[in-house]
């Protein structure tokens, strides 16, 4: 007979979707019977512990049956019923922001302290897909230092190490993991026995302990009296002295506790549904947008409470939060759940957007309605002569019109403008003219329906005035020059370029040919142009996309219909491509504006391809290629190897030229979160030149939910069929990616300023203000907010960018009369609490509450 | 980070002296107290600050008055301290400095300023400020790094020295060096002493290399070297006990022990052990042990130049690996820098290098007292490191010191056997492998304590981590056991780095010249380190600098203070310490913080003092 002679924990549990073959009221019944089940199971069992994550189940029960809610808390306070988790639902762990994931853990976290006396010391998601390599610092800083997951398999990444180990995060956080090597929901007596023999000799040859996972899940469950009565049984047989009921923080405590030699692990988990990345493209959209305007919102509001004595929102805010936080569970954010199910998602992520729309209006509504604006004369009686002038030159108003614009973003930045009616002159606060131009509008209330276009100059966190003249004498206007052009080259080419860049576009494909970076004399798309368009087929895989890991079978390049200059000023030069392919069509709209470094791209699709994917290539040529992502608070570098990737807002490739120098062009987009980087022509690890694609997936076209391998002959329901809107950026730098300043640019491309047309009154407020300053480009702030406490005091949250130490930055927040030096190691993120005094504690994601 | 070009250039930098007067000192100009500020000065300064581009120390309503400096510099005078804001300084953080009490102030609570109107030559800024208790008169001196350390070593020679042994002393009167009492044993003597022996041996050598072997300025600094690493040493001979055993420190007849720990007494040939809390608990106090090995002449000079004999001289026993480490490190540079031309010295370093490895080899790789049991912290061998959490933790560093002990052997008595031996034998049991695991023992140690790891920094250990990888990986021939060693220190860098201590850096540098390091930051100490090693207290309570909490309820500051803003410490503490209570003014450290640094800087070519 074998000795056992590693402990194996038994972890009862039930895993629970509360949304994926259905919606999310039956995931909610379908907690609450799991927590009947659980405690009755506890009551019946004396030696039985019971396992659950989820902060949202919590609340659900808390709700809606509060008796059954103090029985858990009592057993929480016995140590029989285990909380893991402090997250708010098992999300997907490669698409959250790093900020979604500090507010999972804030509330989650502050609601596990709150109810049961306790936080969780154990991260748990293990059903999610693929998990960022940010990880350990967030759990970390969410107070947890453990971690438990299972996918992706051994059969899909053997290179991750099995059992226990330490993962690294890019910042050197560590904590210690285990990889389940068995299922998360084992039952029944024969397959529990097996797994005992499978972990024994695992945990023996691992020479430390094991957990097993057991009970009836996805749609909840939980261990059955059989399960339990069998491992009980197990208990008493010889040979099993070592298992027992048990908990992961039991686990992990007990296995510290010994010496170990364990693997260090430096990067993510990658790869198990590589197709969910780009399905279902509303809630990614939505997701990305949800996040930045909550930001936005919390941050003025905070600003405006500060300023004007008000209540600030924190309790909306909070729920707006949550909505968001619900709706990254994996099988929702990865776009593999009921298409029902995503009525409900729009739903609720537009009860989140709508909140932070209210809150940032009432805030900046505060402001701009407390700068002076008035201008004398304003209220005059108008003669009828003038009235009729007016009329006759159908310019509504004579004296110019104040609008304010607000920046979130924690950097001044230069960035286009559009307000929604036409102007004949723009100017700053200061009556500087600055450079401008009326647009073709979405409406057509009129046959010359036109918006104004400009390039404003917004200050840190604040917001600065702009006056925009409805009339004015056009040959004495100043209007600024710059070098925005647009027209046709000496080969016949449709150009369009800045001071910046220089975009000239292949009348065959409609992609951009020559793509000049005038500052570095750089060209890049020489040989391949960037952005045609390219369908892939799909047919293949599933939803999830399992065992598929690359997206490489092109149906085709969609075909040019039409390319035309449609619009060349001093703001902005702007070159229309219309293509279809089969029953559908896309329209790319490539501008520069003035002082660009990015070509904007903004797309609108109507797709109607079935199993199809949409993929934007940008091609490089170059020695040592490498691609880099964005993920939450930082960035990964991985191989060039054609797999698809998950990233946040951009993606890069970098290559070596002739000269030896790395230059490189990164992709940024509003709403996506997929990529792959094929090597086209060469190897990739042969040092000498290749050709290698940047491939921004735009949209991926499935049927919902598919997790079947054979589809009969019907009518499905697909993932991104119908109207597609979305926008992104070309990037061309010099040296490597995370040197170069593509993370603020992407930052500013998803976080629009917002204008505010104001009217005319008298203020005390300056015309331009700003509530934060940091001193350090690589420092950028991704929260600024009232304490969760009540006390009044502030939070301010910033992260490392580029990889490299910031010793010394100054960070001003002067409306709190606070201004601090801070030291960053390289991606670092660090959370800031400002008493009323103005002193700032450095705390954690739980801000010093608990 | 890529290396920059060396040698890196120290220009001069501004060194802050404050001189300390009663209100109504003759020396103290009349218009300091005309000058106290009223509520329309406070005001002033109010709107002054009120856009204020940078943090400031103190809070801006406490700031109470300003006085212009030089070149549009301003001083601002606050209830809490005093300012001196410099728009020039080519750094920002140089831009605002911040001066407080003790160290620069009798109090914080500044009532009025008056700057010079034309400061001396070499001196940028030079005021009078009032204060509640006291008047002050700071000035920013012009100074160049080598005259830093000279002010240093100048003040380590006159206030702390005590027969070569320098570690601290304590003053009888409050910043007053002159003062010092007589007397002042450290537990770590021996280790202190060996750094500032090696900065002092650099110093010597680049003074021969730059200077020649004949110029006054070397005599000098080869002198000082000299009765460092005498004083070194001694302590390897003091017990006697013929068996290589190292003593802690050692005392004069005339000299107070301690209340605790273990000391003998020598008295002819025997030594007694000395009635302590400790000996007495043991029920050792009186226990009479050997003491018949001699102490060479060439090294007992430095008490018998005092006027003592070897008896009644009382030496500290249990001792730890700290002093081994910096023992063994000291020697290797010794024998590299004053052996050549100083035979007798070098074969004094190699025997008792011989003696203290023999005896290590022979008590199973530990230092064992008089007992027979070894002592708290002198072990490394695999019976420590298989017993218990603490030994399992230690194992990564103290592996890498015997190993480093047996090269430095080799290396400075040219013979391999038995050393190498050993060094064969320790290789064979993983000791080449368990430097490496330093940091995941770090973090799982301190995950079973539930509290981060940077929670749990042994401060010293960080020099003695330093001190035995920096010989160790020089003097390993072998480029795969190299490698290991350099993962080894590497191991250790998270935790060293973020102390930005160029004492650290610069031999991770010379011992891992491909890996990173912040060289802006590391040259910029240079020139924000405090100009004398007083021990007083400075203010961290600023508004400027966020507070974290720690474990146990104690707190750090969350961004590291400027050298000459924090608290002076030698290589062992944490320099995030935050203290808000004031302390004595009565302690004067050592100034090998800075020589040890600077002179490893220039003897390796790493930098140089900017010429104009």
């Amino acid at each position: 007979m074998t000795i056992m002679s590693q402990p194996i924990h038994a972890i009862g549990n039930a895993h629970l979707d509360p949304i994926w073959l259905w919606r999310w009221q039956e995931g909610c019944n379908e907690a609450l019977q799991t927590f009947r089940s659980a405690l009755d199971r506890l009551e019946e069992y004396p030696g039985f512990v019971f396992t659950c994550s989820s902060a949202s189940y919590y609340r659900w029960v808390e709700e809606i049956d509060p008796a059954m809610f103090a029985e858990i808390q009592t057993a929480v306070k016995k140590g029989r019923w285990v909380p893991v988790n402090g997250w708010w639902v098992q999300p997907d762990c490669n698409m959250p922001s790093g900020e979604s994931f500090a507010r999972h853990a804030l509330y989650s976290q502050l609601y596990y302290h709150e109810k049961f006396g306790r936080i969780c010391k154990t991260g748990y998601n293990v059903d999610s897909f693929g998990h960022n390599a940010m990880l350990p610092q967030l759990l970390r800083q969410a107070g947890m230092n453990a971690y438990v997951f299972m996918r992706p398999s051994m059969g899909e990444n053997p290179n991750i190490p099995q059992n226990a180990f330490w993962w690294e995060s890019p910042d050197g956080t560590r904590v210690l993991t285990y990889r389940l090597p068995t299922g998360y929901g084992e039952s029944g007596p024969g397959g529990l026995t097996r797994t005992l023999e499978f972990l024994r000799e695992r945990g023996d040859e691992a020479g430390h302990g094991m957990m097993l996972f057991y009970g009836v899940g996805n749609h909840g469950g939980g261990p059955t009296k059989a399960d339990i009565e069998h491992l009980t049984g197990k208990m008493k047989e010889a040979g099993f002295e070592e298992l027992q009921f048990s908990s992961p923080d039991d686990y992990f405590s007990d296995l510290v506790l010994a010496p170990l030699n364990l693997p260090v692990w430096k990067d993510d988990f990658q790869h198990h549904a590589s197709g969910c990345y780009a399905a279902t493209s509303m809630i990614k959209q939505l997701n990305r947008r949800a996040e930045q305007e909550l930001y936005f919102a919390e941050a003025f509001d905070t600003a405006a409470a500060k300023r004007f004595g008000l209540a600030p929102k924190t309790a909306e805010l909070k729920e707006a939060w949550l909505d968001v936080a619900f709706n990254q569970f994996h099988d929702i954010f990865c776009g593999c759940s009921i298409r029902e199910a995503y009525d409900d998602v729009r739903d609720s992520m537009g009860h989140a957007c709508t909140v932070a729309a209210r809150s940032a209006n009432q805030a900046m509504l505060r402001f701009a309605r407390s700068i002076d604006t008035w201008v004398e004369g304003v209220s005059d009686p108008v003669s009828d002569e003038r009235r009729a002038e007016i009329r006759h030159r159908g310019i509504p108003s004579l004296f110019p019109r104040p609008v304010v614009l607000f920046n979130a973003l924690s950097w001044e930045r230069e960035v286009p403008v559009r307000v929604l009616y036409p102007a004949m002159g723009v100017e700053t606060a200061d009556h500087v003219p600055v450079p401008f131009q009326n647009v073709t509008a979405s409406r057509f209330d009129n046959p010359m329906a036109k918006d104004t276009l400009f390039v404003a100059k917004l200050p840190p966190l604040g917001y600065t005035l702009y006056w925009l003249y409805p009339m004015r004498d056009l040959e004495e206007y100043p209007v600024p020059e710059t070098a925005v052009a647009g027209g046709e080259t000496a080969d016949g080419l449709v150009c369009i370029e800045n001071e910046n860049l220089r975009a000239e576009f292949d009348p065959a494909t409609g992609g951009i040919a020559r793509l000049t970076d005038k500052t570095a004399g750089r060209t890049l798309a020489g040989d391949l142009p960037f952005a045609v368009p390219t369908v892939i087929n799909d047919i293949e895989a599933d939803t999830w996309a399992h065992n598929v890991f690359r997206f490489h079978d092109i149906k085709g390049t969609m075909d040019l219909v039409s390319l035309k200059l449609l619009e060349k000023g001093p703001a902005r030069a702007l070159v229309q491509a219309k293509y279809s392919f089969g029953r559908s069509t896309l329209l790319q709209e490539f501008s520069l504006t003035a002082g660009a470094w990015t070509v904007r791209v903004e797309c609108k699709a109507l797709w109607a391809e079935d199993f199809t994917m949409l993929k934007i290539p940008l091609p490089l040529t170059g020695a040592a290629p490498a691609s880099t992502y964005e993920i939450p608070n930082g960035y990964l570098k991985r191989p060039c190897n054609g797999e698809e990737e998950p990233g946040l807002a951009w993606a890069d490739l970098t290559v070596t030229d002739e000269a030896g120098q790395r230059h490189g062009v990164a992709v940024m987009s509003d709403s996506k979160y997929s990529y792959d980087c094929p090597v086209t022509d060469g190897e990739a690890e042969g040092g000498e030149p290749v050709t290698a694609q940047l491939r921004l997936t735009v949209l991926r076209n499935v049927i919902f939910a598919d997790h079947c391998a054979q589809r009969p002959e019907r009518e499905f329901n697909f993932t991104d069929e119908g109207l597609q809107r979305f926008t992104y950026e070309i990037y061309p730098h010099e040296g490597e990616a995370e040197q170069s300043d593509v993370t603020r640019q992407a930052y500013s491309l998803c976080s629009a300023p917002f204008v505010v047309q104001e009217s005319y009154h008298q203020g005390t407020a300056p015309a331009q203000e700003s509530f934060l300053r940091i001193t350090a480009e690589n420092v950028i702030a991704t929260a600024f907010k009232f304490c969760e406490d009540g006390s009044g005091d502030l939070i301010l949250r910033c992260y490392e960018t580029k990889g490299l130490p910031c010793t010394r930055t100054a960070i001003s927040l002067p409306m709190a009369d606070a201004a601090f030096w801070a030291d960053f190691s390289a991606h670092e993120i660090k959370t800031f609490r400002i008493g009323p005094d103005g002193r700032a504690t450095q705390v954690n994601f739980l801000e010093g509450v608990v | 980070m890529p290396n920059p070009t060396f040698p890196i250039p120290l220009p001069a930098h501004l060194c802050r002296f404050s001189a300390f007067y009663p209100k109504h000192a003759p020396a103290v100009p009349k218009e300091l107290a005309a000058a106290k500020a009223g509520p329309a000065e406070a005001e002033a300064v109010a709107l002054a600050l009120r856009d204020f581009p940078l943090p400031l120390p103190s809070k801006k309503k406490d700031y109470t008055c300003q006085a212009p400096g030089q070149d549009g510099a301003v001083w601002y005078g606050a209830k809490t301290g005093l300012t001196y804001y410099d728009p020039g300084a080519a750094r920002l953080e140089d831009r605002v400095r911040y001066f407080s009490a003790q160290r620069d102030l009798p109090d914080n609570e500044v009532l009025a300023l008056l700057p010079a109107e034309a400061p001396a030559e070499n001196v940028r800024e030079a005021v009078w400020v009032l204060t509640k208790t006291g008047a002050t008169h700071i000035t920013l001196r012009w100074t160049t790094p080598q005259e830093q350390a000279e002010l240093l070593l100048a003040e380590t020679l006159e206030v702390v020295d005590r027969r070569g042994m320098v570690s601290q002393r304590h003053l009888s009167v409050p910043y007053r060096p002159e003062t010092k009492v007589p007397y002042n044993e450290s537990d770590n003597d021996g280790c202190f002493t060996a750094g500032f022996a090696i900065g002092e041996m650099l110093h010597y050598a680049v003074f021969r290399r730059e200077l020649g072997e004949d110029h006054p300025e070397t005599q000098r600094a080869r002198k000082t070297a000299t009765r460092a690493a005498e004083a070194c040493l001694l302590l390897m001979y003091m017990p006697g006990r013929g068996n290589g055993f190292v003593a802690r420190t050692y005392m004069t007849p005339h000299e107070p022990i301690p209340a605790g720990g273990l000391y003998f007494r020598k008295q002819g040939d025997q030594a007694i052990c000395v009635t302590t809390h400790n000996t007495l608990r043991d029920g050792i106090a009186g226990t009479i042990i050997d003491a018949s090995a001699p102490v060479p002449e060439r090294l007992a000079h430095l008490y018998k130049d005092e006027g003592f004999t070897g008896d009644g001289l009382v030496y500290k026993a249990d001792t730890s690996s700290d002093e081994i480490t910096l023992h063994f490190a000291h020697l290797w540079f010794l024998h590299t820098i004053l052996g050549p031309a100083d035979p007798e010295l070098d074969q004094l370093a190699r025997d008792a290098a011989k003696a203290l490895m023999r005896h290590i080899i022979e008590h199973g790789y530990e230092m064992h007292d008089f007992g027979g049991e070894p002592t708290t912290w002198s072990k490394w061998s695999e019976r420590y490191f298989s017993f218990g959490s603490l030994g399992w933790y230690d194992s990564c560093l103290n592996a890498a010191e015997v190993l480093m002990y047996l090269r430095v052997t080799m290396a400075i008595t040219g013979e391999s056997d038995p050393w190498q031996a050993a060094f064969d034998e320790l290789i064979g049991k993983g000791y080449a492998e368990l430097p490496a695991l330093h940091h995941d023992r770090l973090v799982q140690g301190t995950m079973a304590m539930d509290i981060d790891p940077i929670e749990e920094i042994m401060f010293g250990d960080h020099m003695l981590a330093t001190m035995a990888f920096w010989p160790l990986i020089t003097l390993e021939p072998d480029e795969a056991l190299k490698e290991k060693f350099r993962a080894g220190f590497r191991a250790w860098r998270g935790t060293i780095a973020r102390e930005y201590n160029p004492g650290y850096d610069l031999p991770f540098h010379l011992a891992c010249p491909d890996d990173a390091i912040d060289w802006e930051r590391l040259t910029a100490w240079f020139g924000r380190s405090p100009a004398s090693r007083l021990g007083a207290s400075v203010t961290t309570a600023r508004q400027d600098i966020p507070l974290r909490a720690r474990w146990g309820g104690s707190r750090e500051t969350a961004a590291l203070l400027a050298d000459d803003e924090r608290f002076v410490a030698k290589y062992d503490r944490n320099p995030y310490e935050f203290r808000d209570e004031e302390g004595g003014t009565t302690l004067m450290e050592s100034g090998y913080v800075y020589t040890f640094a600077y002179w490893i800087g220039r003897y390796y070519g790493i930098f140089e003092d900017q010429a104009d």
